[in-house]
């Protein structure tokens, strides 16, 4: 955040003087000098409502008392807080509020921790002058999650102001009104909503309680351990409360982590996937064909036997190692150096692949940096922001959240460019917040972009001092734009001539502007370019390079850019450096101190071409399910079929896993400590709340265990010993503060890229070709929804409660004309497979679009193919042409 | 003739007058907007109001033209006026006779505000009940919009006045300002914390002034006939021009008076509503509304104007005078209006929406005769509890019947709670001695 | 759906306001008026008209004593029972009106027809006892003139003894002059 000269303003506090902001309110001042002023309906995310009145504080020279949570301060302000009338009207408001109050706090999971109880202890006597009859509310549920006891409510309102003013969804209602009024949903059904959990989290008392841990615990009984949540590239910082190795609950601190309080539905509700009664507990070995348990001993020697044998007979060059981008640095990083040096081939890749490796790639061609120019705090103060293919609620929703604050708090524009379309519903529609959406197919993220690019140049909106600069490269853009007609781009986008040159005055027209893109660009063919013409986008804008200004490419996993740092994508040493850098080559030798291997890296599309090909002997796959999670086309398990040796590490026993010689149980992230980096580049500490599960192992301590059986010894204390380690190759590894450094670019690749570098592919990322479309078919996304991530999740109860099976959405229209209501069986089909699943119709789905979480796809993969980028290696398989109709 | 001069009823009051816009311009309607629209610059027609001492009429009597300027200067932005006719203070009904029987003067008047402080929107609030109001509003404003009175344009002189009229739904918390504006748009009527106050930020968040019916309809008459002539009727400074009482409860002749300001409550009550029904000697009356601490026989003298009646521990609140005669149960009386305001407490500020409840409740045990002692004390500590602590005045409003009545006939409270001491006494000997 | 059957109403309604929200309660009382009372899918359908979420409007249809999340009589009687009505008679009005229909305040007679509440200060306080039926004001009641109110809103559907343009005291007749 850049630093504006912020005024000041000086007050006393209870004899205390203090200088603060012009701004703040005086129930924060107070904070400052140690004074907590009672109170239930303020919270520092909400806007003042001053409705519990528990806040009274004396001001001098204003008669009556006033509410610290809604009074700014003022210059010269005299507030005192403990008076006799103040303590006394901090008392009658209290008694007011437990007149009605059923004072059940024996069976109120919030006893120990509620605000109601610490202010009472504090403020009132033990016995009541309310003799009259209290008001009562019929217990009802909210869902089968949320636990709502309306007796208990203070009618703060601090949920519904929540749901609303954070989230946007607008889920809850005060209903009726004065002493009747409550908290409901709306319908005859239960709560459907994000379950972000944050009206639990935010009532002050035991009105809104989790259901999945009722009457489990009391506060103090409690473990706590602060650690970062594995779902999604946003990494929040969680605190797991544990009672006898068991996962209690999740919650999450206002001022902590990047998520500064706020969750998601996987992040609170979806915690009991780590512990799982089908977590692999032992190892086990393949014999006479099958999986058996077997001892650590017995497993690992068995595996260090195996790869020195194989390796004695065909060298280093048949392994190859593929490890998941859940895992944590540490993990990562003596991964690599595992396959390094005690396996000796570079033929290692990660799932950062997917995507990641895209957003990587773009940003260090274009800002000669592999981390976000950018932060969250930036997003929250971006006067303009540009969305592409982020479906940023359901893939990164904290991050949504800060692109809600800078609308909805700070009015910044919003573009969007998304394949839904702005309705309102019960998931919050970041497309409803914009001022200018264009609704996109997948394919369609390019020409939008190249419209928007078009009208920047039309409308004189380029960026002066690039002209001189850069002329030639000015020049290739505008005659490429210049090529590109607006017909074209009007049916290529359906949208008009117009609407793109609003939005790029819009865009354009801002000192502070970021684009966020996501897995709609970096998973679909063309992404490395488009992520490219999206910085040119800036670059013309004036806004490249600029502090708080540029392209955030959404991470999908919770260390997708842990794993390119840590050099677990096959092109990259730690670092991230180039795999042939010879410098970089010679400073990491040096550290090791022995020689890196020779030889190439390989991607996980081209190991799996190698061991369909059988040159691959031995396959190392931690965390990673290719035949569970890649498409049939893509022939995982024929491939993996070929290799003569499979090691997985995992947690469940996959579908990958049932096909290994040896299956090594790993713990999950709740086990182990080290630390993940989050998709602005912050790096975290993970801590351990629970004792391994089983005998599962910490991933880093099961290769380092082989490679000492195999001779190679890679030791190290803990896994802080590893984090010196990765901090001497690695920047920014250096303890983490509280928010992250954002990269600033290297002005020598920009200029790269602006005299000559552009001239590469530019002709390639400003030609328009239109698909070609079978008719009467519809574009299958298969893609991420908000209650599951991945198929971990899909362990989780609280998340299968919200989703517990896959089910095609579709556009109202779309299904009309189908003839397909809700909840008709439907039959996708194409050339490859098909499918038969549940419809959904849902109007937030664009004409032509239909859309299937990923995470219950086995029978969906079978529509998909899979292509493959020549740049980045980068396997596609997310979208596919189908067919949709009724089932018979 | 009545013996003062009616100014707002004057029209109504000549025989055969409709309410029409031909009625409404053959009794002069209209020649004060001509005067001023496009001829007298906006900040002049304030001035004059400011200079006629007009003050608001619907309850807080706030000078009206103070209250324009309050309006940020030099905004160029949207600006909006909401006329308040949402007449739901207990006790008051004079908005609803001056909009059904003379709805111009008030469109009238709403134009005239508009002009005045650059709004080229006006939304009249009117109180859901008022099916009828709204219905003959709503005509009155396509009748003067056809004339050429409002809408784009106004006289031809580029003005732009708009009038809605919009229906609230049945809650009297939409009076107070603020939760007009919040049921305006669409929400709950929760009054807003201030500040910012309307007059920065009220309805879309865009500047925006509030009045009453009354106050505005009083506006082209000090238009025609000069902010000095409005300054000498009634008592001056303060209490500048005619104020229609709305008498209701043990008269002879209920209904609203038009008179000066500064007429006594004897006058009003034995002369203008003809006394007391049946002669029963008067034991109490409001002066102005629900709101407003009741009097007794001793403050009949006591003048109709802003100061005296809040001297005398009142307030002139909204106009509404009610009357009890000798024989009324002021216990009753306090718990029925106590009952109005716990069913219209909009719940937001928690010693209101408890207080209001507990309040009722305890009451209702003493009348029932379940009463103690301590229950008085508990009943004023309360009532303190509940004023100056919450969001809005709703609080400090609810507590004046309780305060009041007990004020002056606590005996009558105490006369119930001894018999049910009696009666415990005799019939629960054991949890008696216990207490 | 109120859409297709009151496209220009509705439309209209939407011209008044720069924001759509604020046609909140008018749309509400078309719906009301449709139905009787406010049902959930009047309510969903207003949301999307308005690109609200339905708990907006939910929240808000609560809040105001004059819409109604249920069927009532064809005639809602509403008398007004707060503290200058009650002064004039207000109970004995209701106590009347409860044994001329067989139920008690709160209910619905078995044909449907009417419904009586007790209700809060309407705004006529001078000329009370007073009820509204449906939209109309019906002031200084008697009993005799309830009966014949009943009667007619049985027969007709309305009654004639219905308050119009509100003045009170009544002007003096055109005659007597000055
Ligand atoms: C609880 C409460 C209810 C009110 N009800 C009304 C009302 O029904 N009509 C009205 O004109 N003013 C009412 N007011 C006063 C308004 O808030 C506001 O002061 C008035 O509309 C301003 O107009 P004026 O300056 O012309 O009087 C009420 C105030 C409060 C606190
Ligand atoms: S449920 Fe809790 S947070 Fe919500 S209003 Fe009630 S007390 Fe406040
Ligand atoms: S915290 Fe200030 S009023 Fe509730």
């Amino acid at each position: 955040m850049p630093n504006v000269a912020v005024e000041t303003v000086k007050l006393t506090i209870d004899g205390q003087s203090l200088t603060v902001p012009k701004g703040t309110l005086v129930i924060e001042a107070a904070r400052q000098v140690g004074v907590m002023v009672p109170h239930f309906c303020y919270h520092p995310k909400l806007k003042p409502d001053a409705n519990c009145r528990m806040c009274l504080v004396e001001i001098e020279k204003i008669p009556k008392l006033q509410t610290a949570c809604s009074t700014p301060v003022a210059e010269g302000m005299v507030v005192r807080t403990a008076t006799t009338v103040v303590n006394e009207a901090h008392k009658s408001v209290l008694e007011f509020i437990l007149a009605n109050h059923p004072l059940d706090c024996p069976v109120c999971d919030q006893g120990g921790r509620c605000d109601l109880q610490d202010f009472s202890h504090e403020y009132t006597p033990t016995t009541s002058r309310f003799i009259e009859v209290k008001r009562v509310f019929q217990k009802e549920y909210f869902s089968p999650l949320i636990e709502k006891q309306m007796n208990r409510c203070v009618q703060c309102l601090r949920c519904v102001r929540y749901c609303d003013e954070v989230m946007d969804v607008k889920a809850l209602a005060p209903v009726n009104r004065g002493t009747m009024t409550e908290i409901k949903h709306f319908g005859t059904h239960e709560l459907d909503c994000e379950f972000c959990g944050g009206c639990i989290q935010i009532c002050p008392v035991g009105a809104i309680t989790s259901r999945l841990s009722m009457y489990e615990f009391r506060p103090w009984m409690l473990k706590r351990a602060d650690t970062v949540c594995t779902y999604c590239g946003d990494g929040c910082q969680i605190t797991l409360q544990t009672k006898d190795n068991q996962l209690i609950e999740v919650n999450s601190s206002l001022g902590a982590g990047r998520n500064n309080g706020d969750l998601c539905a996987r992040g609170y509700f979806g915690y009991h996937a780590t512990t799982h009664p089908d977590r692999l507990t032992t190892p086990l070995v393949r014999r006479d064909g099958r999986l058996v348990p077997a001892t650590w001993d017995e497993a690992l020697e068995y595996v260090a036997e195996t790869f020195a044998q194989l390796k004695l007979k065909h060298g280093a060059q048949v392994f190859a190692g593929v490890i998941t981008a859940r895992c944590t640095n540490e993990d990562l990083y003596l991964f690599q150096k595992f396959m390094r040096l005690a396996v000796g081939t570079n033929k290692l890749d990660s799932s950062a692949r997917y995507g990641q490796v895209n957003a990587v790639r773009a940003l260090c061609r274009i800002q000669g940096t592999h981390r976000w120019p950018v932060t969250f705090e930036d997003i929250a103060a971006a006067e303009a922001l540009l969305l592409v293919g982020t479906n940023i609620t359901e893939a990164n929703p904290i991050t949504g959240l800060r692109v809600k604050e800078a609308v909805k708090k700070h009015g910044a524009t919003l573009l969007t460019v998304e394949s839904l379309q702005p309705t309102v519903g019960t998931i919050s529609n970041i497309a409803n917040l914009a001022a200018h959406h264009f609704t996109a197919h997948p394919d369609q993220y390019k020409p939008v972009v190249l419209g928007l690019i078009k009208a920047v140049i039309e409308e004189g909106l380029a960026d002066q001092p690039l002209s001189q600069k850069a002329p030639a490269y000015l020049q290739a853009i505008r005659d490429a734009v210049h090529a590109l007609s607006w017909p074209t781009i009007e049916a290529a986008t359906g949208s008009s001539a117009a609407s793109f040159k609003e939005a790029a005055r819009a865009f354009a027209r801002t000192a502070r502007a970021v684009i966020i893109v996501g897995a709609g660009v970096l998973r679909e063919p063309g992404a490395s370019g488009l992520a490219a013409t999206l910085q040119d986008l800036l670059l013309l804008t004036g806004h490249h390079g600029r502090p708080g200004c540029g392209l955030a490419p959404l991470a999908e996993q919770n260390n997708d850019q842990g794993a390119v740092e840590m050099g677990t994508v096959t092109e990259c040493l730690p670092g991230p450096c180039d795999l042939d850098d010879q410098e970089a080559r010679a400073r990491v030798s040096a550290l090791w101190q022995e020689d890196l291997p020779q030889g190439p890296g390989l991607t996980i599309p081209e190991i799996l071409e190698e061991a369909r090909g059988k040159t691959l002997k031995a396959l190392y796959l931690v965390g990673e399910d290719p035949v569970g999670s890649l498409p049939e086309s893509a022939r995982a398990k024929e491939a993996l079929e070929g290799v003569e040796f499979l090691v997985c590490q995992e947690l469940f026993l996959t579908e990958t896993a049932q096909m290994a010689h040896v299956v090594l149980p790993a713990c999950s992230y709740a086990e182990k400590d080290g630390t993940f980096t989050n998709t602005e580049g912050h790096v975290q500490q993970v801590r351990h709340a629970i004792e391994p599960v089983g005998e599962s192992r910490p991933d880093w301590e099961i290769f380092s265990d082989l490679a000492g059986l195999m001779g190679y010894p890679l030791e190290y204390g803990d896994a802080k010993d590893l984090l010196k380690e990765i901090r001497a190759l690695v920047p920014g590894y250096n303890l983490p503060g509280p928010t992250p450094k954002p990269s600033r670019p290297d002005h020598t690749a920009v200029d790269r890229y602006l005299q000559q570098g552009y001239a590469e592919d530019l002709g390639e990322r400003y030609r328009y070709t239109p698909p070609v479309k079978a008719a009467g078919r519809l574009t299958l996304l298969v893609d991420q929804s908000l209650f599951h991530s991945g198929k971990f999740s899909t362990k989780a109860k609280g998340l299968l409660h919200l989703q517990a099976e896959g089910a095609v959405s579709l556009n109202p229209a779309d299904a009309a004309r189908l003839g397909i209501v809700e909840g008709d069986r439907v039959l996708l089909s194409n050339e490859l497979g098909h499918c038969r699943t549940t419809a959904k119709v849902w109007d937030r789905i664009p004409a032509g679009l239909c859309r299937f979480p990923e995470h219950f796809d086995q029978e969906a993969r079978r529509l998909l193919s899979v292509s493959i980028d020549v740049a980045t290696g980068v396997p596609y398989y997310r979208s596919a042409q189908v067919k949709v109709e009724k089932a018979q | 003739m009545p013996k003062h001069e009616p100014v707002l009823l004057k029209n109504m009051l000549q025989p055969g007058y409709t309410g029409s816009l031909a009625d409404y311009e053959r009794a002069g309607g209209y020649q004060a907007l001509k005067k001023v629209v496009g001829k007298v610059a906006p900040a002049d027609v304030t001035a004059m109001v400011i200079k006629s001492g007009l003050r608001g009429r619907g309850g807080a009597g706030f000078p009206t033209g103070v209250k324009w300027n309050f309006l940020p200067k030099d905004y160029k932005g949207t600006k909006y006026l909401c006329c308040n006719a949402d007449e739901s203070e207990p006790g008051t009904f004079k908005d609803r006779q001056l909009m059904e029987r003379d709805p111009h003067q008030v469109l009238e008047g709403i134009a005239i505000a508009c002009y005045a402080i650059g709004a080229e929107t006006a939304y009249i609030y009117i109180r859901g009940e008022f099916v009828l109001g709204s219905k003959i509003l709503d005509q009155a404003v396509t009748e003067a919009r056809a004339a050429g009175y409002l809408g784009k344009n106004v006289l031809g002189t580029g003005v732009n006045v708009d009038i809605w009229v919009h229906r609230g739904a049945g809650a009297y918390i939409c009076g107070e300002e603020t939760a007009l504006l919040e049921s305006l748009e669409g929400k709950r009527g929760l009054p807003r914390v201030k500040p910012p106050f309307p007059a920065t930020s009220g309805l879309y968040g865009k500047p925006t002034v509030i009045n009453n019916v009354e106050t505005l309809a009083n506006l082209p008459h000090i238009v025609n006939r000069g902010p000095e002539w409005f300054a000498s009727i009634g008592s001056p400074p303060k209490s500048a021009g005619t104020r229609i009482f709305c008498v209701s409860g043990h008269v002879k002749r209920p209904g609203n008076y038009e008179v000066p300001m500064g007429i006594t409550c004897r006058e009003l009550i034995f002369e203008q509503a003809g006394g007391m029904r049946g002669d029963k000697p008067l034991k109490a009356f409001i002066p102005g509304g629900a709101s407003a601490p009741f009097l007794t026989p001793d403050h009949l003298d006591v003048k109709l104007d802003f100061e005296s009646v809040a001297q005398a521990g009142s307030m002139l609140g909204s106009g509404g005078v009610t009357v009890m005669e000798e024989g009324t149960d002021m216990v009753w009386a306090a718990l029925r209006l106590m009952e109005f305001f716990h069913h219209e407490s909009c719940g937001k500020c928690s010693p209101c929406r408890e207080g209001s409840s507990w309040l009722v409740q305890t009451l209702r045990r003493i009348l029932a005769k379940r009463g103690r002692m301590e229950d008085l004390e508990t009943l004023v500590q309360l009532c303190n509890n509940i004023a100056g602590r919450t969001v809005c005045a709703f609080g400090d409003a609810e507590v004046a019947p309780i305060l009041s009545t007990l004020k002056y006939w606590r005996p009558e409270y105490e006369a119930l709670i001894r018999e049910a001491e009696a009666h415990r006494a005799h019939e629960l000997p054991m949890a008696a001695a216990r207490h | 759906m109120l859409k297709e059957k009151y496209t220009t109403e509705i439309a209209d309604i939407l011209s008044r306001y720069p924001v759509k929200r604020s046609a909140l309660l008018p749309l509400l009382y078309l719906a009301q008026r449709e139905q009787g009372y406010v049902s959930e899918a009047a309510m969903q359908e207003i949301a999307g008209i308005l690109k609200l979420t339905p708990p907006q409007v939910y929240e808000t249809v609560t809040f105001y004593t004059m819409l109604n999340l249920k069927p009532l009589g064809k005639f809602h009687l509403q008398v007004c029972k707060s503290l200058m009505c009650a002064l004039v008679g207000s109970d004995i009005l209701i106590g009347w009106l409860e044994k001329k229909l067989g139920i008690k305040a709160g209910e619905t007679t078995h044909d449907g027809l009417f419904t009586i509440s007790k209700v809060e200060c309407l705004g006529a306080c001078g000329t009370g006892p007073m009820m509204q039926v449906n939209d109309d004001y019906y002031e200084r009641l008697t009993e005799e003139k309830v009966d014949r109110i009943l009667a007619d809103l049985k027969r007709d559907g309305t009654s004639a003894l219905k308050t119009g343009p509100f003045m009170w005291p009544e002007p003096a007749p055109a005659k007597r002059g000055a």
